[in-house]
């Protein structure tokens, strides 16, 4: 509202005292006199002038140019594709063409991509499996020939002893007669053999993993010299500190006579 | 040209089986990519490797 107060009493050039019985006039006529054309050497005096709002000269040149009819069309007819160089070919009769070309060419580049892409990652993957000599004793076959009835074989795999018994018809008889409700850790027998005649076992004690003798023991099956476990054929602990039975590895018979486990 | 505006409509304007597409063609370039150079390698070193004598031995 009181925005242009400014512009009214700007014609009022001189402060009046109250005293005064002279009204100034408003529009008293002072000497004008043209301020010399500023000279624009530098950004700090062209500042100034425009600051101090004196009179600025526009220096750009305000021509405006009407012919045009000596600019030359550029020719993009080397850019264009063949099927729209005629103005007045339809776009519409061609288009599927060209996206086709197109969209070919990407989809040629994806599938570069990808197969590199692929590579990378498996050989990435393959760098987390084991080596081919971990693997090489990942698994052990054991001829079974040569462990006669009633015998334990001990042999190594993965650096611990593995067992492997030859049971006897008595021993199993007598481990598929145990009774669950005897067991401190209840594993029926079936479960711990694919064939009754042989039980393949890590012979690693339970409890602090010593190596139990075999065919020894109160159940005739292994006993461990350390703390005195004792263990039946089917490798199940039955008296003694061991928590738990011994364990039983992955393993299959390729044929009648070979064993691999791992 | 109508074939490339059959599959320009069916196949190349959805993403999804475009990708699909791609996908598939990758795995048979990446088998026509290993049969072609192991074709070329064998080629080269015709005579050399042991598949080329094993008959004699084994």
């Amino acid at each position: 509202m009181f925005r242009n107060i400014s512009t009214a009493v700007k014609g009022c050039t001189e402060v009046v005292a109250t005293t005064s019985t002279k009204v100034p006039c408003a529009g008293k006529p002072s000497k004008q006199t043209v301020p010399p054309r500023p000279i624009y050497l530098t950004n700090f005096t062209l500042q100034s002038n425009l600051l101090s709002k004196k009179t600025l000269t526009p220096v750009t040149a305000t021509q405006i140019r009407l012919v045009h009819t000596d600019f030359k069309v550029p020719d993009y007819s080397a850019y264009r594709r063949n099927s729209v160089k005629d103005p007045n070919a339809s776009n519409r009769d061609t288009y599927e063409n060209r996206n086709a070309f197109t969209y070919m060419v990407l989809g040629t580049a994806v599938t570069g991509s990808m197969f590199c892409a692929k590579a990378v990652v498996h050989k990435f993957v393959l760098s987390m499996a084991p080596a081919a000599d971990v693997l090489a004793l990942a698994s052990i076959e054991v001829n079974l020939n040569e462990i006669p009835e009633g015998k334990n074989a001990t042999i190594k795999w993965r650096g611990k002893p593995l067992f492997v018994r030859h049971r006897t018809a008595t021993e199993i008889q007598a481990e598929q007669n145990t009774s669950l409700s005897e067991l401190r850790d209840p594993e029926d027998d079936s479960v711990r053999v694919q064939k009754p005649e042989w039980l393949v076992i890590v012979g690693v004690c339970t409890h602090l993993g010593c190596v139990p003798i075999a065919n020894a023991g109160d159940w005739g099956g292994y006993y461990c010299p350390c703390h005195g476990s004792h263990y039946d054929a089917a490798g199940r602990i039955r008296k003694g500190p061991a928590p738990t039975n011994m364990e039983v590895p992955p393993y299959k018979f390729i044929n009648d006579n070979t064993l691999l486990v791992g | 040209m109508s074939i490339t505006k059959v599959f320009y409509q069916t196949i190349l304007r959805r993403p999804s089986r475009f990708f699909v597409v791609v996908a598939v063609g990758s795995l048979f370039f990446e088998r026509t990519l290993d049969i072609g150079i192991e074709s070329l390698y064998d080629r080269i070193n015709r005579g050399k490797q042991w598949k080329d004598i094993a008959d004699k031995y084994a």
